[in-house]
């Protein structure tokens, strides 16, 4: 077993954790935070992204060690059914959520790129949802959510 | 089993000796061989914590990589986009943005994947690789090196990576079954010199063409001290297919390849062409 601590959505955390978990397994079975998903569990879908230290990326590919001394928001730190994040707002305006399993990896994708680039290119959009995958909705919907979210925060 | 995060390069190899761990860069591709129990580790070395690794800089001679250099890191540098354009071309469509920002240069050589995207571009560009042991420090080419078998010996590190600054054109294509997050069925760079239209060295790496990427020999023959034109690129597309025919044999894949590497091809000299100003 191995202690790390982290700072999970502003709220700073001391865990002892085996050095063979995931960050995923951290989040979701020591944390209880079960808004961050596992699809196919080897980095394909997307549907395990969170934000790390400022970049978004796949939980179920690092592991607990290295997320140690970082700064993690998974989709409970984004928003709430009171407060919603913007991209959350525009997802619900849209439509942009069918069965719902891949929402909160493409709010983060969607977060993370709105926080570094307000005002994106449709083409911008599509590489930073690019790692996300919907088996619903056929991107078209949540594309024009992202835009929306975007226009609303001019 | 343990888990540890060195500071330095020298506290990794001496925990490397100590522990017989290996080595984890971003996890990308170890994580998931761990996952499925492919590999199972006595000692995992985590190099995250090792800031001289992760520096992406410019010397009289080179460019320098550190190996923990992320595909985003590298893709964003403006230096990488300058001087060595087909190693960032490579960086913007390998994986996914999630893999992108986690995964590395010296892992996608650790790993050495048949169908590693870093590899090509390093290949073509004449890439020398850092490396250290217990036994001390060595560079080599890297296309030596992929040359060995084992790759690496137990307890080396790959410590990063130096390109030549001779102002060089390069480019990259590869195929793969969808625009992202798709493994390269096939990848192609070349590299090149170019005095007004007069073409001197130059070098051409596949990837995915068998066990691990190579530079061709035969191409880089052919293609050398040459007029740079219509009647090149058709030379360079005949050879080149001759050169997947030679490599893969009669493996499934080969007929597929065979006429496919000739749209990766003329896609990478395009490619070099536009970064290389050529095309406005």
């Amino acid at each position: 077993m191995m202690v790390i601590e982290c700072i999970v959505n502003d709220k700073k955390y001391v865990l002892e954790v085996d050095p063979q978990e995931r960050l995923l397994d951290v989040l979701r079975n020591h944390l209880g935070l079960l808004g961050t998903k596992e699809g196919c569990g080897e980095g394909e879908c997307g549907a395990c992204t969170v934000i790390l230290d400022g970049k978004t990326v796949n939980s179920c590919l690092v592991l607990a060690g290295q997320a140690h001394n970082s700064v993690i928001t998974t989709i409970e730190g984004v928003g709430n059914r009171q407060s919603p994040h913007p991209v959350q707002k525009a997802f619900v305006e849209v439509g942009a959520v069918q069965c719902g399993f891949c929402t909160p990896g493409m709010v983060l994708s969607a977060k993370n790129l709105l926080d570094k680039n307000p005002h994106p290119s449709d083409e911008e959009i599509g590489v930073a949802l690019s790692g996300n995958l919907c088996r619903c909705t056929g991107y078209d919907k949540i594309l024009r959510a992202v835009k929306l979210a975007a226009e609303e925060g001019k | 089993m343990k888990y540890y995060q060195p500071q330095s390069v020298n506290e990794a190899i001496e925990i490397a000796y100590s522990s017989q761990g290996i080595f984890l860069a971003g996890g990308t591709d170890l994580v998931l061989q761990m996952q499925k129990r492919k590999i199972q580790p006595k000692a995992l070395i985590d190099l995250g914590r090792i800031p001289e690794l992760h520096e992406i800089k410019e010397t009289k001679e080179y460019i320098e990589i550190g190996s923990m250099a992320t595909f985003s890191e590298m893709g964003k540098s403006k230096l990488i986009a300058e001087k060595a354009s087909s190693l960032w071309l490579a960086c913007q469509t390998m994986g996914s943005p999630q893999i992108r920002n986690q995964a590395t240069i010296g892992g996608n050589l650790g790993n050495c994947s048949p169908a590693a995207d870093g590899l090509p571009p390093l290949l073509a560009l004449g890439t020398e690789a850092v490396l250290i042991s217990g036994e001390g420090e060595k560079q080599m080419p890297l296309a030596d090196l992929l040359g060995q078998t084992p790759l690496l010996s137990p307890g080396t590190l790959i410590v990063g990576f130096k390109i030549p600054k001779i102002h060089l054109l390069s480019g990259f294509a590869k195929l793969g079954r969808r625009e992202a997050l798709a493994i390269a069925r096939l990848s192609v760079a070349v590299a090149l010199e170019l005095d007004g239209s007069k073409v001197g060295n130059v070098r051409v790496a596949l990837g995915a063409v068998g066990r691990r990427a190579f530079l061709s020999d035969s191409l880089a023959h052919v293609l050398s001290q040459r007029e740079f034109n219509e009647s090149w690129l058709e030379l360079g597309i005949s050879q080149i297919q001759g050169v997947v025919r030679a490599a893969l044999g009669d493996r499934a894949s080969a007929p597929y390849k065979r006429v496919a590497v000739a749209g990766v091809f003329r896609e990478a000299v395009a490619s070099l062409r536009r970064q290389g100003g050529l095309d406005k």
